[in-house]
């Protein structure tokens, strides 16, 4: 809860403006009704009124209502400005604070729910800052109606406090209850939406399949069960929060005009008096509503806010280098010796890898789904910190490389080619704007994407839209080997896409896996063995161990796994 | 206006809920009348010092009454009135989900999820606005603000009465055109909202990307640059809501002016008492929220309108797939001859098949290899009738296929899609996703048949893992496998596979294609695959290109061919050939 105000320290001079603004307005509204309350008992009620009189009354209360409409205007603004500053802020630190966290962080937590933290839980946090907003200005409305009361009437005006307590009361039960009543109608609504959409997405299956009864049925079900709770905030609002108020102002309205009645009956009481007191009676209350209703959003906000503190303390950071690590690559010779790793630290996903890749050379991995190939491309770029054992390139330890380095001269080519919005161009050259665009033509070409780009309207400037799915994964695979080949890595590391790709685009993709490889060390997953067939080095997995090693020839001549991974694949079982 | 016309099947539905609620609504009005009236009653006779303590009590007895009117009478109408929007919002939802549900993949194709869901939230929530705060801010300002302004020229004065409310009209002229600006604004920052989401989004799926290409600053600045727009256009939207209060303010200010400078001169003049003046204040800042409301009102009701058209065309779309009325209801088996002579995509010109003709003997299996977009899936949409606007004829067992009740085509075809949907259930609801009356047992000889089941075992909570965002994450060959487990549970009469074991290892592959030979030995089977290996055992094997058949047979016959068929097998194989080893 502090550490949420926190974040509005930078805007303080927005809030503190907004507050004193919101000060300023509450002792406008005590004036206001000062003036008209002055105007009839010293002029109206006593017949002594000149046209000047009049004149000044209305001239003095219209120059109050200009000054009352500038200071509504800047506490609203600069306090929604200063939210919206601070709101901003906390995204930012979110977004940076995500670029820091490891692999482990985003294959553990699900994309929607991340997103959902950085952008809906930010917004729940300018709500939780109105809350604070209303609160100041209610109280401020409430502190100078009360004083301004007990300065014309000290009796009378204890009597409308007696009623706090029972207001106090029904604030306090109506956030209670309304924020469980809120929240219960905020789920139903969001399960009611993910059905919805769910049922749209698969709506091939479910006619397929004929079910669109039984799903019919179901969404009927949540529907109703969202019917049923939003009436039942309906009735909490109802009967707790503005009529409520209402009431409580009804009575303490009664109470006033009692007492005064009571002093009427032997003294004189004055018109103007009596007139200025139902108004601060009734500003008395007005802010209730307000503040009732921000309360409900109060939990909201202390959800939403711990949260995004659970991402901003998490510690899963990204593997991290020696603090004084300066070491170039220069000719690209990887080494495993011993290396061990869990991702969770207790189940070993790969158990003492050793190999040697020199320059120039390739070292393909191959074995089932699991074997612990892509584990070993993981640890090398980095993405997770191996356990035990040691990594080597250039026969210097990983970790005296920068992480810069590493980037700079590792380039991993990945299995699902993920494309950002933006246009062709700016998809091979990424955030790089040191790439000029020769640059990025020729890298196409050398990957034999351009004969598709050029044939795209617009051609390396065409808009990439929805990930890319105006292209097929063929030629998705061919922009992201262009994205690689445009860095010049030294070393090469391949994550070979398994599937969906025709035979045709295939044969470009093999021909341009071919080109970028010469003078690379490279380290690539296979899938198809006939791809690999003139590796320096290969490698078969099973179960995150090495179970055979040597060339295709070598592993043939064996007759052993990879004998038979080679059969299988080519249909050769029966 | 036209809204509440079309929307008058409703509330005639609802007749005695919204009469009710209306009634609520004149009541809190003339409610509303009597604490100025007593308020100011009361002035007088103090200020005239003729109060006697039976008027006092009287008076207040009277407010006390209005007081408590007012609370069960406000509470009757939010009642009546919300929950009959809430009841409207509900019953459009559930009119628009059995639409959706019976629509076709023409509707779909023309239409796009996010667009759907927005008719579905947003569009109806407008509609909702118009049953609810609609109808309470035409009531609320017809009759509180007429029953006001009689009040104030029958309890007050006219002449002050028509020279204060002079002001009035600004307001509802202001709420209309500051909430007009206001709702573009607003638009504006929420397509902001969208965008900042989009680039969390992908910045969240493309995070190993930018790992790798180590852009993390980069990526960070670009996110900085979106808040930084983000914010300049909420700069709007903060600075155009500050405005309607102090605008509010103002024009009451001057009404207020009005009411001192001329009510004062009345005072004076002896034409109205001071008690009087006093409940004119009230009535002049009980009139504020109806003025408001009329401008309010049109805002909200050219939305709701709006909505109500998008919605109703939505849902006046027809699905191109009919019933003929004296359907087959008996389920399709028997051989399948399919014979189309053309068929082009709704709004493409392009022919996406073009003479594809085959018969399909019961028992037998039949390939469909080709390239991406040759037109293998096109053949299955025929198929389960996601099109029937072709020329030729499809027939099992020698009726039309367009002859059946969907139910009974659609209930003997199995299908494994390319794209694997599963529904965020349990892994066993999926995969008696078409049968729910299935038990444990057959779910698991399903999930055996589709190779998944020891990867089921391997979850958390075996078949009652959640699938989805909430639950696992499957990886992608056991999503298919799943798929697959969901089509043959039933044992359907014919099941097709649109290259469903891509991303299955090659010995997954076998153990599945074996297994369905086992099993389904008399049923009927379609595979489509990239791999020639899932279809080298069919009995016939076809070859598309751009919706034609370039070669059919065997994958013997095929391969003695020559053609494509046995230039991809021979590219598949090429390196097996050099060890010297012949294919199968």
């Amino acid at each position: 809860m502090k550490r949420l105000m926190g974040y509005t320290r930078p805007y303080k001079k927005q809030f503190i403006g907004a507050i004193i603004a919101a000060g300023l307005l509450a002792a406008v509204n005590v004036l206001l009704p000062q003036v008209l309350q002055r105007y009839m008992d010293d002029y109206l009620s006593k017949m002594s009124a000149t046209t000047a009189v009049i004149f000044a009354f209305g001239g003095l209360y219209a120059v109050g209502t200009v000054i009352k409409a500038l200071f509504q205007f800047f506490q609203t603004f600069l306090f929604a400005m200063g939210a919206e500053r601070g709101l901003e802020d906390v995204r930012r630190q979110l977004f940076k604070k995500l670029h820091s966290l490891g692999m482990r962080y985003f294959d553990q937590t699900p994309a929607g729910s991340i997103v959902s933290r950085v952008t809906n839980d930010t917004m729940t946090l300018t709500d939780f800052w109105n809350v604070i907003l209303s609160v100041i200005v209610g109280l401020f409305s409430i502190i100078s109606s009360f004083v301004t009361m007990y300065l014309l009437n000290a009796k009378i005006a204890m009597t409308v406090l007696a009623f706090l307590p029972v207001l106090l009361i029904a604030i306090w039960y109506y956030s209670h209850y309304s924020s469980k009543v809120y929240r219960h109608m905020r789920e139903k609504l969001s399960e009611l939406n993910t059905k919805l959409n769910e049922s749209i997405e698969g709506i091939g299956i479910i006619q397929q399949f004929r079910q669109e009864k039984r799903i019919a049925t179901e969404f009927e079900a949540t529907n109703s069960e969202y019917l049923a709770s939003r009436n039942a905030m309906i009735r909490t609002n109802s009967l707790l929060l503005s009529p409520i108020i209402n009431l409580l102002y009804s009575l303490a309205l009664v109470a006033v005009l009692w007492l005064f009645g009571l002093i009427s009956l032997h003294s004189y009481v004055e018109a103007g008096v009596v007139y200025a007191f139902t108004t601060y009676t009734a500003n008395f209350f007005n802010p209730m509503t307000n503040m009732m209703d921000s309360l409900s959003f109060f939990q909201d906000g202390v959800v939403a806010g711990s949260r995004i503190f659970r991402i901003l303390d998490n510690t899963e950071y990204a593997p991290a280098q020696n603090p004084d690590a300066s070491a170039t690559i220069a000719t690209g010779k990887i080494e495993f010796k011993h290396v061990s790793f869990a991702y969770d630290g207790v189940h070993e996903i790969l158990h003492d890898i050793s190999f040697v890749a020199n320059p120039g050379e390739t070292v393909a991995l191959v074995g089932h789904t699991g074997s612990g190939k892509s584990s070993i491309i993981n640890v090398m770029m980095r993405f997770y910190e191996f356990g035990t054992g040691q990594i080597l390139i250039d026969d210097v330890d990983i970790h005296d490389y920068p992480i810069e380095e590493l980037r700079a001269k590792l380039g991993l080519v990945l299995q699902d080619s993920f494309m950002f919005y933006g246009d062709v161009a700016s998809n091979i050259r990424l955030f790089n704007t040191s790439i000029t665009d020769e640059q990025v033509v020729a890298a196409a070409k050398f990957v034999q994407a351009d004969r598709f780009i050029e044939k795209l309207p617009n051609q390396y400037h065409a808009r990439v839209i929805e990930g890319g799915s105006q292209f097929s994964s063929g030629e998705r695979q061919l922009l992201s080997f262009a994205r690689t080949v445009v860095t010049n890595p030294k070393i090469l590391v391949l994550d070979e896409a398994t599937a969906n790709i025709d035979t045709e685009t295939e044969s470009v993709i093999q021909e341009g896996l071919r080109r970028i490889r010469q003078g690379r060390t490279t380290i690539a997953i296979a899938h198809r063995l006939s791809t690999i067939k003139d590796a320096n080095l290969i490698l078969v997995l099973d179960a995150g161990r090495i179970i055979e090693r040597g060339t295709h020839d070598e592993l043939l001549a064996q007759q052993g796994r990879y004998y038979d991974m080679y059969r299988l694949q080519n249909g050769d079982v029966d | 206006m036209g809204i509440f016309k079309k929307l008058g099947w409703y509330f005639r539905q609802e007749a005695k809920q919204y009469s009710l609620g209306v009634l609520f609504l004149s009541l809190v009005a003339l409610v509303n009348l009597i604490p100025p009236k007593v308020i100011g009653s009361l002035v007088d006779a103090m200020d005239k010092r003729s109060l006697t303590s039976d008027r006092l009590l009287l008076w207040l007895a009277l407010l006390l009454a209005a007081g408590v009117g007012q609370y069960v009478f406000r509470f009757g109408w939010r009642n009546a009135i919300w929950g009959g929007a809430a009841k409207l919002e509900k019953t459009l939802r559930t009119r628009l989900f059995w639409h959706f549900m019976k629509m076709d993949a023409t509707f779909y194709q023309k239409h796009r999820t996010g667009d759907l869901m927005a008719h579905a939230t947003n569009d109806l929530n407008a509609i909702q606005n118009v049953a609810g705060a609609g109808i309470l801010t035409l009531f609320d300002s017809i009759i509180t603000g007429g029953t006001t302004i009689i009040a104030m020229i029958f309890f007050v004065d006219w002449r002050l009465t028509s020279l204060a409310i002079l002001p009035m009209p600004l307001l509802a002229v202001m709420a209309r055109k500051l909430g007009m600006k206001l709702h573009a604004a607003f638009a504006r920052s929420q397509a902001a909202f969208s965008r900042l989401n989009d680039k969390t989004q992908e910045s969240v799926s493309g995070i190993k990307v930018i790992k790798t290409f180590g852009q993390e600053k980069e990526d960070t600045a670009d996110f900085n640059q979106i808040v930084d727009k983000t914010i300049t256009i909420n700069k709007k939207v903060n600075f155009l809501d500050a405005l309607f209060d102090p605008t509010t303010s103002l024009i009451m200010g001057l009404t207020y002016v009005i009411t001192i400078v001329y009510g004062g001169y009345l005072v004076l003049n002896r034409q109205i008492s001071i008690g009087q003046l006093v409940s004119f204040v009230s009535y002049v800042s009980a009139l504020v929220w109806p003025m408001f409301a009329i401008g309010r009102l049109f805002n909200i009701l050219e939305r709701g309108n709006a909505s109500y058209d998008r919605v109703n065309l939505l849902l006046q779309e027809r699905s191109t797939i009919l019933e003929a009325s004296d359907a087959i209801t008996t389920p399709a088996h028997g051989d399948l001859r399919f014979k189309v002579n053309k068929f082009s995509y709704p709004g493409d010109d392009h022919a996406t098949l073009m003479n594809v003709h085959f018969t399909l003997p019961e028992g037998q299996t039949l390939g469909i290899v080709g390239r991406v977009g040759a037109g293998k899936s096109t053949i299955f949409k025929l198929l389960l009738r996601e099109f029937d606007q072709y020329d030729g004829v499809i027939e099992f067992d020698g009726h039309d296929i367009r002859h059946y009740t969907l139910d009974a085509l659609l209930d003997s075809i199995g299908y494994v899609p390319q794209d694997n949907f599963l529904f965020s259930t349990t892994v066993a609801d999926n995969i008696r996703f078409s049968a729910f009356d299935k038990n444990q047992g057959q779910v698991e000889d399903a999930a055996r048949e589709s190779a998944v089941h020891n990867d089921i075992l391997d979850f958390a909570e075996g078949y009652g893992t959640l699938v989805g965002e909430r639950g696992v994450s499957l990886s992608g060959g056991q999503k298919q496998r799943l798929s697959i487990a969901r089509a043959v549970i039933t044992t359907p009469e014919l099941l097709i596979l649109d290259d469903s074991l891509s991303a299955v290892d090659a010995k997954t592959e076998n153990e599945i294609l074996t297994n369905l030979r086992e099993q389904r030995a008399d049923k009927t089977t379609i595979i489509a695959a990239q791999r020639l290996s899932s279809v080298m055992h069919a009995n016939e094997i076809l070859v598309l290109e751009d919706g034609h058949v370039i070669e059919r047979g065997t994958h013997a016959d095929l391969l003695a061919n020559h053609g494509w068929y046995a230039e991809m097998w021979a590219k598949q194989e090429l390196e097996q050939k050099i060890e010297g080893e012949t294919l199968g």
